[in-house]
C-alpha cells in the first residue's frame, strides 16, 4: 500500500504544469481572478488561491496573458485574456500533452515506438 | 479600518516591489471579496467568511514571495554543492593554520601554555568568519540571479574506486609514531635518562656497550618495520608475503631483545649505584625474566592476529 504522502506529492508533480494550460485555454474567454479560480476547479482543476492568483501575473509578465480593468460591475475587476503569444504557447504544451498521453498509452500496450 | 483583510493585504503589499504595489493591491482586494462573497452567498456570516479566506491565502510573506518570484531557499541547488565543496575545503585546513601560526606567535612571546588557548580561540573565530562570510557571498550570487558560469561536470573528475583497506590509515600512523619514538628514546635515554649519578651525571638506562652493535643493529630493524608500514599501507591489504616480512621482522627484533634480556646484557649495571633493589643479581634476572616474556608475548599474539587478518582477507 502507498503511503498518502508519497501518493499526494506523485500526484502533485503530475498536477503541477497543466494549471498553466488550463489557465491559458480558459482565458481565451476572458476572466477575472477568482471567477477562472471556480471555472477551473468545477472542470476538475482544483487550484489553490494563493498559487493561482500569482501565476495570472506571471504569465501576464510574460507576455502570455493580456489584462485589462473593468471598473462597470460592483468592484474593479481584472480581467485576463490569453494573448497570441499565449495562444501559439498554448498549441506546443497542448501537442506536448497529447503526446505524452499517445505515448503513455503506447508503452501500456507494450508497443515500441 | 483595522479589518483583518486591511492587515492582510499591508502584511503581503510590504514586501512586495514598490512599482507593482499599488495594481497587486487593487487586484488582491478585489480577489478577497470575491472570495469572501463567495462564502457568505453559500449562507455564512461575514466574519467567519474573511476569516476563513484569509487563512486559505496563507502566510503573506509567502504569497508575496510568490508575486514577486522571490526564492525561498538561501542557497538554491544550482550553488549549494560547489558551496559545501569550498566550505568543506576551506574548513579543512585555514583554522587549524591561522589557530597553530597564532600559538606559536604568541608562545614565542613567552606565554607558556597560555598560547594554547589563545590559538584554539582564533582557529574557532576565523571558523565562524569562513562560514558565515562564504554563505553570504553565496546567498548574493543566488539572489543577484546572474548566471554564474560553473564549470560542466566531466567524467574526468571522477575519484578512483576506493580501494577496499583491510589496514585502516589509524593503525598505520599509530604504529609509525611509536616506532619513530621508540628509535627517538634510544639516543635519548643514553644522554637524557631519568637516572642521575650521585656525582650528578646521566645515567644510561640501557646498557652503553650495546651502541658498539645491539643497538644500532635494533634501530635499523626498526627503520626496516617503519618501511614496511608504509608499504603495507599503500597495497592496503595484508596478503601472505607481507605476513612473511612482518613475521621475520618481528623475530629480528623480539630474539635479540629476549637473548639480551635473560643474559641480562639489557640494563646498563650502573644503575643498582642509584638504585639498590637493581643491584641485588636475582631481581635483575627477575626483571630480564619479565622482559623476555612480555616480549615474547606480544610477539606471539601480534603473529597470530596477523595470521587470523591474513587469512580472512585474502579469503
Amino acid at each position: 500500500m502507498v503511503s498518502e504522502d508519497v501518493l499526494r506529492t506523485h500526484l502533485q508533480e503530475l498536477r503541477r504544469g497543466t494549471v498553466v494550460v488550463a489557465s491559458l485555454v480558459a482565458l481565451r474567454r476572458p476572466d477575472y481572478g477568482y471567477a477562472l479560480l471556480q471555472r477551473l476547479t468545477d472542470h476538475g482543476f482544483p487550484v489553490d488561491a494563493n498559487t493561482l492568483y500569482p501565476l495570472l501575473r506571471r504569465l501576464e509578465d510574460q507576455g502570455l496573458l493580456t489584462s485589462e480593468w473593468n471598473t462597470e460591475e460592483s468592484r474593479p475587476r481584472k480581467f485576463y485574456r490569453t494573448s497570441d503569444e499565449g495562444e501559439s504557447m498554448l498549441s506546443r504544451l497542448l501537442d506536448d500533452l497529447a503526446a505524452v498521453q499517445t505515448s503513455i498509452t503506447g508503452l501500456i500496450q507494450g508497443v515500441d515506438r | 479600518m483595522n479589518t483583518l483583510t486591511n492587515r492582510y493585504l499591508a502584511a503581503t503589499l510590504r514586501s512586495v516591489p514598490a512599482p507593482r504595489r499599488e495594481e497587486i493591491a487593487s487586484e488582491l482586494r478585489a480577489s478577497i471579496d470575491d472570495m469572501i462573497e463567495g462564502r457568505t452567498d453559500g449562507g455564512q456570516d461575514a466574519t467567519t467568511a474573511e476569516r476563513e479566506v484569509l487563512t486559505e491565502l496563507g502566510n503573506p510573506d509567502l504569497l508575496a514571495a510568490q508575486y514577486a518570484d522571490r526564492r525561498l531557499q538561501l542557497i538554491g541547488p544550482t550553488y549549494y554543492l560547489v558551496w559545501l565543496r569550498l566550505l568543506k575545503l576551506l574548513l579543512s585546513f585555514i583554522p587549524a593554520l591561522a589557530g597553530t601560526v597564532v600559538a606559536i606567535v604568541t608562545a614565542a612571546e613567552g606565554k607558556g601554555f597560555g598560547a594554547i588557548g589563545t590559538g584554539i580561540v582564533v582557529a574557532l573565530h576565523v571558523f565562524v568568519h569562513i562560514c558565515f562570510w562564504l554563505t553570504l557571498v553565496f546567498a548574493l550570487i543566488e539572489r543577484s540571479q546572474t548566471p554564474v558560469d560553473l564549470p560542466e561536470w566531466t567524467v574526468d573528475q571522477l575519484p578512483d574506486t576506493p580501494v577496499h583497506r583491510g589496514i585502516p590509515l589509524a593503525d598505520t600512523i599509530a604504529s609509525v609514531v611509536f616506532l619513530v619514538a621508540t628509535i627517538g628514546y634510544l639516543p635519548l635515554q643514553h644522554y637524557r635518562s631519568w637516572v642521575r649519578g650521585t656525582d650528578g651525571d646521566n645515567i644510561p638506562v640501557l646498557d652503553p656497550p650495546l651502541w658498539s652493535f645491539w643497538l644500532p643493529a635494533l634501530i635499523v630493524v626498526m627503520l626496516g618495520t617503519l618501511v614496511f608500514e608504509i608499504v603495507k599501507y599503500r597495497i592496503g591489504r595484508w596478503n601472505w608475503a607481507l605476513f612473511g616480512t612482518k613475521a621475520l621482522l618481528n623475530l629480528a627484533f623480539s630474539v635479540p631483545l629476549v637473548w639480551l634480556a635473560l643474559s641480562d646484557r639489557l640494563l646498563n649495571p650502573d644503575l643498582g649505584e642509584r638504585l639498590s633493589w637493581l643491584a641485588d643479581a636475582d631481581n635483575r634476572n627477575l626483571i630480564g625474566v619479565a622482559i623476555a616474556v612480555g616480549t615474547a608475548a606480544i610477539l606471539v599474539w601480534d603473529l597470530i592476529d596477523t595470521a587470523l587478518k591474513t587469512r580472512r582477507q585474502t579469503a
